[in-house]
Order: C-alpha cells, then structure tokens, then sequence
C-alpha cells in the first residue's frame, strides 16, 4: 500500500516538474532521459549478453537522423518506430561481425563504427545535410503538436516544446525501464547471462550461442535509437559532432559505474554522466575555486572535465559493482 | 609509379612510430591483461617534459627525461590503480585508464594552452634524399629506433628472463606465480616499458614534419588502435606489422584520395578503421592474435 | 525513513519554485530624457551580455584567448563609464563544442542576456539559431562562414571564408603568376570551415579557367605526406590552405622537403605566431601568406595598436592572436556601437539592440578588421575587404600585412 502511494508521490512530482523548474534544467532532464534509454540498451549488451561495444553513439546517430529524415515524410510517431526499427536493422547488419568476434576485439571493431559513421555523416548530404545538421521536425500524436505555437497555458507557466517533449520523456523512459527489466528476468534474458558467462555451457544446453548474441545486439541497438530520437527531439537540430567517439565513450562509462547489467543502474549512471557537466557549469559562478573563464587558472570546464575522470576511477575503485551495487549493499544491511 | 614509391616509403616510416606506439599496447595488454586507454596521454606526457625540458638541459637529457617520466607514470598507473583491482573484467580495467586518461590530459593540455611547443630535435627540417626520394630525417631516424627498438624487444623476449617471466605470467597468471614468478614486477616492466615506448613514439610525431607538441597530441594514439587490433592484440610481431599497414594505408588514402573520391573525400583517418573491420571478418583475432580455442 | 525522503524532495521543489515564466519587457520608466526602454539583460545599472566559448573541448586555447580579448574590452568599456550609464556584465558559459551542453548553457543564459557577444563554431550556431530567433537576440559568431547567411540575428566581423578564398586566387594570378589553365590545390577541412572557404575558391577557379585539386582533411589528420604528394603530382602552382597550424606546419614542411616550392595561401584560422617557434619556420617565411579580414597584428592602425599595448598591460605573459583576443576584441567593439546606438534610441530591449545593429552602415572598428563594416543586409556579410599578411619573422604576430586592406573584383558576382 505505501509503496503504491510512494510510486504516486513520485508520479505526480516527475509531471509537475515542467510547472516549476527552468528551461535549463527541462533541457538538462531530456539530455538525461535521452541517455537513459540508450545506456539501458547498452547495459543489456555489456552487462547481460557480455559483448563490449563502443559503437553506440553510431546507433544513435542512426535513431536521431533516421527520425530526421522520415518525421518529414510520414506522421512523427510512424516516424519514430521506424527509426528505431532502422537502428535494429543496422544492429542486425553489424552482428555477424558481433557474433564472430569476441570480447575487447569486437569493443574496439565496433569502434571502426563510429568512425565509419562520421565518415557518412559527413558525407551524405542528401540526408544528414553534412556537417551543417538537419532540423529535427517537431513531435505530435493525434494531432497534438509538441511546440508552443498552440499557446497551451497551464497553472500560469506557458507549455512550449520542452515542456511537453518532458512528457513524451517521462513516458519512453518508464517504457524502456520496465521493458528492460522484464528481458533481464526473462527465458532470453537468462540465456543470454548464461551466453556471457559460459559460450560452451549454454550451447550445450541448447541455446543459440550466435542468434542469442544477433538478438542482443538488436535490442541494443533499438535502445540506441529510441534515445536517438528523443535526443534529435531535445536538440531541434542535429549535427554529425554530437555522435562521434566521445558520446561511445560516455555511453560505456554510464553502464560501468551505473553497474554493468543493472537496468537501474545504467539510468543512473546516465544520469551522472549526462548532467554533471551541465550542472557543474550551471554552479561555477558560486563555486569560490574556480578561476573566472579566461584568467588562466583550472576554470569550471576544466574541473568538471578533471571530476568527471576522478569520478570515474572513484567509482571504479571503491565501489566496484557500481552505483547500482551501492544501492543493493545498503538493502542488504537493512 | 614515382609516386606510389613515395607514398610507400612515406607510410611505412610514418607505420613505424605508430608501431612503437601499438608495442607499448600490447606489452601492457600481454603481461597484465589491460587495454591502455591512458597510452595517449602517457604520449603526451613525453613529449611535453622534452620540450619544456630541452632548451635547459639539452635535447638528449631532455628526452631521457621525458622517456624517464612517461615510463614512472605509466607504471604508477598499474601499481596506485590496476593493481588494486586487478581481478577486475577487462571493460572496468579498459575504463579505468580511460579515467586516468582523462585527467592527465586536461590537466596536460590546460598547461599547454594555445602554445605549439618545440620539440627541440637537433635534425630541425633536414630531408635525406635515398635513391631519389626525399624524406625527412627525423621519419629516417624513426624508422631506426623502431628498428632497433623492436629487434631488442624480440630478443629481450625471447631470451632474457623478464621474457619468459613475461610470456609465462601472460599464458596462465596463476601458475607463473606459483613457479615464483613475480608478477607485480613483471607489470611494473611492463607498464615501463609501454611509458617509454609511448614517449619515444611522441617524440618523433612530434617532431618535423608535425608541428611540435600540442594539446591534441594525445589524440594521435587513437590512430594506432586500428593497428593493434588488426596486428592481433596479444601479438607484439602483430603491433609492429599492423602499425606498418595502418601507416601506408592512411599516406595511400590520402595520397589517392582524387581517384577515391567516389568514396567521399577526407577517408585518410577512416581507411585505417575500414581496414580493421575487413580484417576483423576474416580473421576474428586480428593476423596474429592467438584465437581462442574452445574444447568441451 | 522513507517520509522524510520524500519530505526532502517536497521541499527541494519548493525551495527551486521560484517564479518561473520569462522575464517580461519592462515599460520604460521615469520620465523626459531619461527614458530608456529595457527588457531582459537590462537593467537601471548594467547590461548583460551573454558568451558561449569553448573552454574545455577541441577550441579550449582559441577560447580562453577569446575570453581575454573579451575581458580587455569590457574592463576598458566599464572603467570608462560603461554603455548608456550602465556597466556590463559578462556571463560567461562553456560549450565544450559540444552542441548538447551549448544548448543547455545557452536555455541557462537565455534569461539574464541582452544577446551573446561571442558564439563559437558554426554548428553550435545552426543548434542555437532557432532559440536565438525567437528571443530576438543579436549574436556575435566566432567563425566566419557564409552558410549562416542570410541571418537577421547573426553578426560576423568582417567577411567570410570563401570571400578570403577568392581574394586569395587574386592574389595568386596577380602577385604570383597563376594562369589559366594551372591547378592549384586546396587543402581543407571537413565541415563548416573548409568546406565555406572551398565554395569560394571553386567559384573564382571557374571564372578564371583554373583547376582545383581538392584534398579534404580531419583535425585528426596531422600528416600532410600523402596530400603532399598528390599536390606535386598534379603539379599544382600555388596551395590554398583551409585547415589550422599543425596542419600548416606539416604541409609547408613537407612541401619544402618535397621541393614543392610554391606559394602556400591560407584562411585566418591558418595561422599561429607559433608556428614560427617549430622547424617549418623557414618554409613558412618562404612561401607562407595569410588573407583574413582580421588584421594582422603588425597593421600600424588605432585600433590595433590600442588592442596591443592595452594587452600587453593587461596580460604580459600571454600571446595577442589574430583570431583569438583581438577577434573577440572586435566582437565587443560590435556589440559595443549597436548597444551605444541602441541607447541613443532609448530602446535596451533585445529587440532594440538588433534593430540598432542593423542600423550601423559604416561601422570603423580602426582596423582591427578589415574595411568599414555594413550590417544593414543580414543576406551578405558585413566586410567585403582582406589583408594579405606575408610571414615574417620580425613582424609582430609574425605576419607583416601586404598593402592596404583589398578587395577582389570577382567577389563581386558572388552568391552566398
């Protein structure tokens, strides 16, 4: 009983939100839901079925330019389906090399990826509009646009694109959370644990070894592009420099220090990851170490950037099964 | 044909530095099973103590002095971090030193700035012409310490006792040391050697024709991952060969790059990348990593 | 234990629940002369401006050097009374050059500024730019590419990059004997930079019945030995050069080991005094030039000379740059007349200060660019005029300016 009314509690404040908070932090929140969902996807891929990938910004990418492209051509929502179904494709494509190489090889192959995908990006320009991006066509359902051209007012605050684009957010994320819960739990879930832990013990048990990896590396890859979607919408345009190494890189330490297999963990790693940056810069003006930008001196950018790698081997060093494993320690205690 | 020549030799001189460079991954990876992302700024590390170093001390004690400090670094890495987690999987060891990396090189390129520092070499922008074709001395001079480098490792490998203790602690941990073998030293040489590797590979990327040392400078050991994947990554003969491949491949494409352009133009920091993930179909374990075998 | 949690969270929401919705433009008060009409980022004693550098990604130095010209300007400007009576205030906000935190710190800034004084880099623009239009803000872009254009928020000082890139063929068919009929190669780079100053070079090759030999590289590309080689095989008689210093050093390096000896032209972005400190110094003082509508820093003008030894005060351990503190220098030199011309008009509203840039038609910045600047036709930059800089080691800055700021006839049938 009290737990239900605590989940309420929690429902009514995540939708209250856009009522009290600035547009930096709606902004900030869809940043982080955005890498929810696609570091939840790379939690099933690293954690559970036990393939390193560092080729996730690409699936992204494929997510975000692919909801580009179509929204203009066929309804948002159709459109956003089949960018996810597009992502799966392309994860589908890149598993044979998946399933024949293994371990660090296919972490730094399906680095090739991301490079690759640049490359494309750059160079498409029918489609991605090169390195000047494309305009990402605003959401609606039904009808409902997600902009502010329709002047909806609620309680006094004026509901624009991020506001409602908050709604849409809070809706995928708790989509993914519970669909990524119940695949860890499930017959594929369990096969595929047993595919990271032994590839010889699950083919004698009759598993699949090489579909049950194909299939991982789709639904990750499916992940990948629904945050895509969500981070093409956050933005409103889309460049090639926002998918490249680095955002890979931030993916595979989201899903490390969350807990490598945790789906609660990978949320929160996202969110570490994703709104440090932004938070710590929103704060440097009343941080009293920080050198004025300009003046020479370790100035908020460089800190945030030095505590991000402090973090990182914090975590790595202290708590080794992650925030996620924190979290369990203490409940064992109680 | 002249010009293929040129690009040719062009690439396997500009091959070996990255070779160096993948060694050092490789030796790491062999002895403690770690994958280095902190080798680039080790890198730069290097490079940045010679070139503060050489207008005070000299060029030669400059670079032993940068050799000197990337190799306590790299060896302060394994023995304040990995060695406390060593039983670790390798994506939290691979993501570790990239937290590493990430603090050394902002506070490295924080110091540097907008500078572009010389790296101070003796042979400036002198050109050693062999049999009509011109390239520049320090590339010259690369190619023979990454020579001399290389065949020294091979032997030390083979034959000298770290060597053994080395292949001994890669192919079963647990059983090197129960024969005695001390593997906290043979990381710690390991991890030395990999800083020092990294330093000299700096020094001469860094060097004419490059423009000295920048902040970015680290970003160059991303270029030999293709090298070290493709060569196999427990392969030191791998490295060197997969730096060579990737060096000429990256000068080709870029050289041809008017008849490639079908391809889309600016492919000489994919092509390497393309490569790997070719080889990578063919043979999963790159040329000459050791495949993994698995008897039920 | 878990009420007190949720205690918390009740309470943080209510700690933060402090009138949201945007500031609303405030009537202009008093009453006769005094009346100044203000909005958000004005206020009775200050105006504020925003800045979006690049302290920590990619462009980390060239911002931190912004910020110092910036800084320079802006300490001057308030020492001296400040703009309409008010100081200004600068805010100033990290991009990263990452688009994702720029969109972030500019929805934080958004409230507090008048405009952005300094955005840097053309993708970060192209993610603002929607935002920036519906708050009606001027901003100041730290890059000078035409594909921004036509823009009605967007100031650039100076001209652009494929205006520079056909000054430069100029300057090779009249100082340097390029003909009809030659190549010449253009090295530039993927993206914005590049690609801007490629369309104007292509544009001036086909008017002049030459031919261009593209070789587009990454930043990460730092090994000119391949794109060396295919220029001396095509025999090309003069390199356009599109891409930053390292790139710079390795190409003029190689060119000269290569016996490649032709004049090698480049984009502002092109050059560091630096470059004078590695081995290709004497290469680059042989056959190096820079076009740019930022002035060299040996340009004996006011502004210049007014720019450097307030620096030198200022700051005498660090190095002045051309793109770097000056360019944000005459980035606020900018905001500095349409905020002083907005006043005059008793309208400090953002909406104001675009419609007082928009005003300026001859604005002299006393050379630190090039030329009178004209913002009134936001379809096509505001300067049209470039100094041609030889390298040489003696001049400050290392560039020594070639005559007076020019410009060639071409550029006159060009679209944007």
């Amino acid at each position: 009983m009290s737990r239900w009314l605590g989940a309420a509690v929690v429902v009514v404040l995540l939708a209250a939100v856009p009522i009290w908070f600035e547009a930096f932090w709606l902004q900030t929140g869809l940043f982080a839901m955005a890498a929810i969902i696609a570091a939840i996807g790379l939690s099933i891929l690293v954690g559970i079925a036990g393939q390193l990938s560092l080729a996730h910004a690409f699936f992204v990418a494929i997510g975000a330019y692919g909801y580009a492209y179509l929204a203009d051509r066929i309804p948002p929502l159709l459109a956003l389906v089949a960018a996810v179904l597009l992502a799966g494709v392309a994860g589908a494509l890149f598993s044979p090399i998946a399933g024949r190489v293994r371990g660090i090889y296919l972490g730094l192959a399906s680095l090739g990826l991301v490079f690759l995908g640049q490359h494309i990006f750059q160079n498409a320009t029918g489609i991605t509009g090169g390195y000047r991006g494309v305009a990402v066509p605003p959401f609606s359902l039904f009808g409902f646009e997600f902009t502010g051209a329709d002047g909806l007012v609620v309680l006094g605050v004026p509901y624009g694109p991020l506001e409602k684009l908050w709604y849409l957010g809070l809706v995928l994320v708790a989509l993914s959370l519970w669909y990524g819960h119940n695949l860890v739990r499930s017959r594929p879930g369990r096969a595929l644990a047993t595919v990271r832990d032994s590839e010889v013990a699950a083919a004698t048990n009759g598993i699949d070894v090489v579909r049950y990896k194909a299939a991982a590396f789709t639904v990750s890859s499916m992940y990948a592009g629904l945050g895509g979607v969500l981070m093409a919408l956050a933005f409103g345009r889309i460049v090639p420099e926002s998918f490249g190494l680095l955002l890979s890189i931030d993916f595979l330490v989201m899903v490390v220090i969350g807990g490598a297999g945790s789906v609660g963990g990978a949320a929160a790693g996202a969110v570490f990851v994703t709104a440090l940056p932004l938070i710590l810069n929103h704060y440097s003006g009343s941080l009293p170490l920080l050198a004025e930008p300009g003046s020479g001196g370790v100035g908020a950018a460089e800190f945030s950037r030095l505590l991000y790698g402090a973090a990182i081997v914090a975590v790595l060093l202290f708590a080794r099964d992650g925030l996620a494993g924190l979290v369990h320690r203490k409940e064992r205690v109680v | 044909m002249n010009q293929f020549v040129t690009l040719f030799v062009g690439g396997l001189f500009l091959g070996a530095i990255y070779s160096l460079v993948a060694l050092g991954f490789v030796t790491v990876f062999k002895a403690t099973h770690v994958i280095n992302f902190a080798q680039g700024s080790v890198l730069l590390l290097g490079a940045y103590v010679i070139a503060r170093a050489h207008e005070s001390v000299g060029f030669a004690l400059a670079v032993a002095l940068g050799v000197l400090a990337a190799a306590v670094a790299s060896v302060l890495i394994d023995a304040v971090l990995i060695r406390r987690i060593r039983r670790a999987d390798l994506g939290t060891l691979a993501i570790l030193t990239l937290g590493v990396d990430i603090l050394l090189a902002t506070e490295l390129s924080r110091r540097i700035g907008t500078d572009v520092l010389n790296i101070g070499a003796p042979w400036g922008s002198d050109v050693t012409e062999v049999a009509g074709i011109r390239v520049a001395t320090s590339r010259v001079l690369a190619g023979g310490v990454a020579a001399v480098l290389v065949a020294g490792f091979w032997l030390a490998f083979k034959f000298t006792d770290f060597g053994i203790a080395m292949r001994s602690a890669a192919e079963d941990g647990e059983v090197a040391s129960l024969m005695g073998i001390r593997l906290n030293r043979v990381a710690a040489t390991a991890w030395a050697l990999a800083g020092a590797l990294a330093a000299i590979g700096g020094l001469f990327l860094t060097s004419f024709p490059a423009a000295g040392v920048t902040g970015s400078v680290g970003l160059l050991a991303l270029a030999t991952i293709p090298a070290v994947v493709l060569g196999g990554f427990d392969s030191p003969g791998g490295a060197v060969l997969g730096g060579l491949i990737i060096g000429v491949v990256s000068v080709l494409t870029a050289g041809y790059q008017e008849e490639l352009s079908f391809l889309g133009r600016g492919l000489g920091g994919v092509a390497p990348f393309a490569v790997m993930l070719l080889v990578l179909l063919v043979r999963p374990s790159g040329l000459f990593g050791t495949r993994e075998v698995t008897r039920v | 234990m878990r009420r007190v949690g949720l205690l918390a969270v009740v309470l943080a929401f209510t700690v933060t629940a402090c009138g949201k919705g945007g500031a609303e433009e405030e009537p202009a008060k008093g009453s006769g002369e005094q009346a100044v009409k203000t909005g958000p980022g004005a206020s009775a004693d200050t105006i504020t401006l925003g800045y979006l550098p690049d302290l920590s990604g990619v462009f980390a130095p060239n911002g931190k050097s912004q910020m110092e010209g910036a800084n320079l300007y802006w300490d001057a400007k308030n020492k001296a009374g400040g703009i309409c009576g008010r100081q200004i205030e600068v805010k100033v906000q990290d991009t990263g050059y990452d688009p994702q935190k720029a969109v972030a710190a500019y929805q934080q800034l958004s409230g507090d500024v008048i405009g952005l004084g300094l955005v840097l880099g053309s993708s970060i623009v192209n993610a603002l730019l929607p935002n920036v239009q519906q708050d009606q803000m001027f901003l100041n872009f730290a890059g000078w590419t035409s594909d921004i254009l036509p823009s009605e928020n967007v100031a650039i000082a100076g001209t652009t990059y494929d205006i520079e890139a056909i000054n430069a063929v100029d300057f090779l068919m009249k100082e340097h004997g390029v003909a009809s009929g030659d190549t010449i190669g253009h090295l530039y780079f993927e993206g914005d930079y590049g690609e801007n100053a490629l369309k104007g070079s292509k544009f001036a090759a086909e008017k002049h019945g030459l031919e261009i030999l593209e070789q587009k590289i990454t930043p990460a590309d730092q090994d000119m030995t391949g794109q060396v080689s295919a220029f001396k095989k095509a025999g090309v008689k003069a390199i356009l050069f599109s891409a930053a210093p390292p790139q710079a050093a390795s190409l003029a390096g190689l060119a000269a080991s290569q016996k490649l000896d032709v004049p090698i032209v480049a984009n502002g972005p092109g050059w560091t005094p630096q470059l004078l400190t590695t081995p290709a110094a004497d290469a680059m003082e042989a056959n190096y030039f820079v076009v740019s509508s930022m002035a060299p820093l040996s340009v004996q003008s006011e502004g210049v000379t007014k720019f450097l030894s307030e620096y030198q005060a200022k700051y005498p351990k660090g190095t002045p740059s051309s793109n770097g503190s000056l360019y944000a220098y005459a980035g606020a030199q900018i905001a500095d007349a349409a905020l002083t011309k907005a006043c005059e008009n008793k309208d400090l509203t953002r909406k104001g200060v675009l419609d007082a840039l928009h005003s300026l038609t001859a604005l002299d910045t006393g050379g630190t660019v090039a030329g009178t600047l004209d913002f009134s036709d936001p379809a096509s930059p505001p300067g049209s005029l470039v100094y041609i800089a030889k390298v040489s080691k003696d001049a400050p800055g290392g560039l020594e300016a070639l005559g007076e700021p020019a410009q060639a006839a071409d550029a006159e049938g060009y679209s944007f």
